[in-house]
């Protein structure tokens, strides 16, 4: 089939019959009563949610500081602070920026290289914030156990079998999150290039 | 006339453009119902920003496609997209069958184009001239001419090896 043929089967397609389709309709009531909620504007509820999270984890480690006792555990517990303050907030921000676009009067290619960019932005974000995150994990859990008066050597099989495991394990999901997105980020860029290009 | 009656009457008679548009950029018939929702309520936000210096189709065209772009979810080159729901259309009867076949060829070979090519020949199809086309997508009207000559190629191979 010929492109011509193409656009002539595509213009076979009425564009309207007269009358719109219950999905418009429900629509145009819902809109013009203030009913909708965007899409975009829906983007980053569980990013606030998990925010809230961080925040509350955050204020339960500076409630019980003074109950931990060793040097190492407040380095760990300061260190645990500043992530789950830091983290969430540089996560918003990036989420804020996509609703701040200007739909309808940027042109179609401005709007490709301007959601690559902000993909591109956002990716490398991810990736930071999956590595922070892991470190995140590794030192919270003997914070927490130092402020429940617990010492995490005296849990059996913790340096031997729990901690390695556990290390493996993170490393695994580490690995394949950051894999995941350089292949991304990899599409990105060359979907960015190859318009650069022509 | 009041906002909400110029308003409706403009999307029913638009129906189809945004049909299109949302069934070429998506790949599951929910998420081509959201991105028609997306686009509607992005077309009913800039109503009143609406210049009407342009034509309407290109504004149309403009918001429709850009947010389209921003509803993807990842920018991969290939933007799988399903069918066209022809049920939406109004083929007369006895080209149906041989309309919508050629629909879907069209649909599948479409998805080897990058983003920027498939914005262009969804214009061409639509009828748009060059100039238009360059006024949409923002590159220059020589270079429409280029591209289309260049995706009427691609898309000439790609269906010799589908059918």
């Amino acid at each position: 089939m010929e492109l011509e043929e193409m656009k002539n089967a595509w213009s076979e397609m009425n564009n309207s019959s007269g009358t719109p389709s219950r999905l418009t309709t429900q629509l145009l009531d819902q809109m013009t009563q203030n009913n909708y909620r965007s899409k975009i504007n829906r983007i980053g509820q569980f990013e606030y949610m998990g925010s809230i999270i961080c925040y509350l984890a955050a204020a339960y480690l500076l409630a019980n500081f003074a109950k931990i006792e060793t040097m190492i555990m407040q380095v760990f517990a300061f260190i645990a602070i500043a992530l789950l303050l830091v983290l969430p907030i540089v996560s918003i921000r990036s989420l804020c920026a996509v609703k701040n676009i200007n739909i309808s009067s940027n042109t179609y290619l401005d709007t490709i290289k301007d959601f690559g960019i902000r993909k591109i932005r956002f990716q490398r974000l991810q990736k930071l914030n999956v590595s922070l995150g892991f470190l995140l994990m590794l030192i919270i859990l003997p914070v927490f156990a130092s402020i429940r008066g617990k010492d995490i050597s005296q849990i059996p099989y913790f340096w031997s079998l729990i901690f390695p495991l556990a290390i493996a394990f993170f490393l695994a999901f580490a690995g394949w999150t950051l894999r995941s997105y350089n292949r991304m980020l990899q599409q990105t860029e060359n979907m960015l290039r190859s318009i650069e290009a022509e | 006339m009041d906002k909400k009656t110029r308003f409706t009457k403009l999307i029913t008679q638009n129906e189809g453009l945004i049909i299109k548009v949302a069934s070429l950029y998506t790949n599951s018939q929910q998420d081509q119902e959201d991105l028609f929702q997306e686009i509607v309520f992005q077309l009913w936000k800039s109503f009143d920003s609406f210049n009407d210096q342009s034509k309407i189709s290109t504004w149309m065209y403009r918001v429709a496609m850009n947010t389209a772009i921003y509803n993807l979810k990842s920018i991969k080159k290939k933007v799988n997209t399903i069918p066209i729901e022809t049920s939406a259309y109004h083929l007369p009867d006895e080209k149906d069958k041989s309309a919508e076949q050629r629909i879907r060829v069209l649909y599948d070979s479409l998805q080897i184009l990058n983003l920027l090519d498939k914005g262009i020949i969804l214009l061409y199809l639509e009828g748009k001239n060059h100039q238009e086309i360059a006024e949409i997508t923002g590159i220059s009207p020589s270079n429409v001419g280029t591209r289309i000559g260049r995706i009427k190629e691609k898309l000439k191979q790609q269906i010799t090896k589908t059918l």
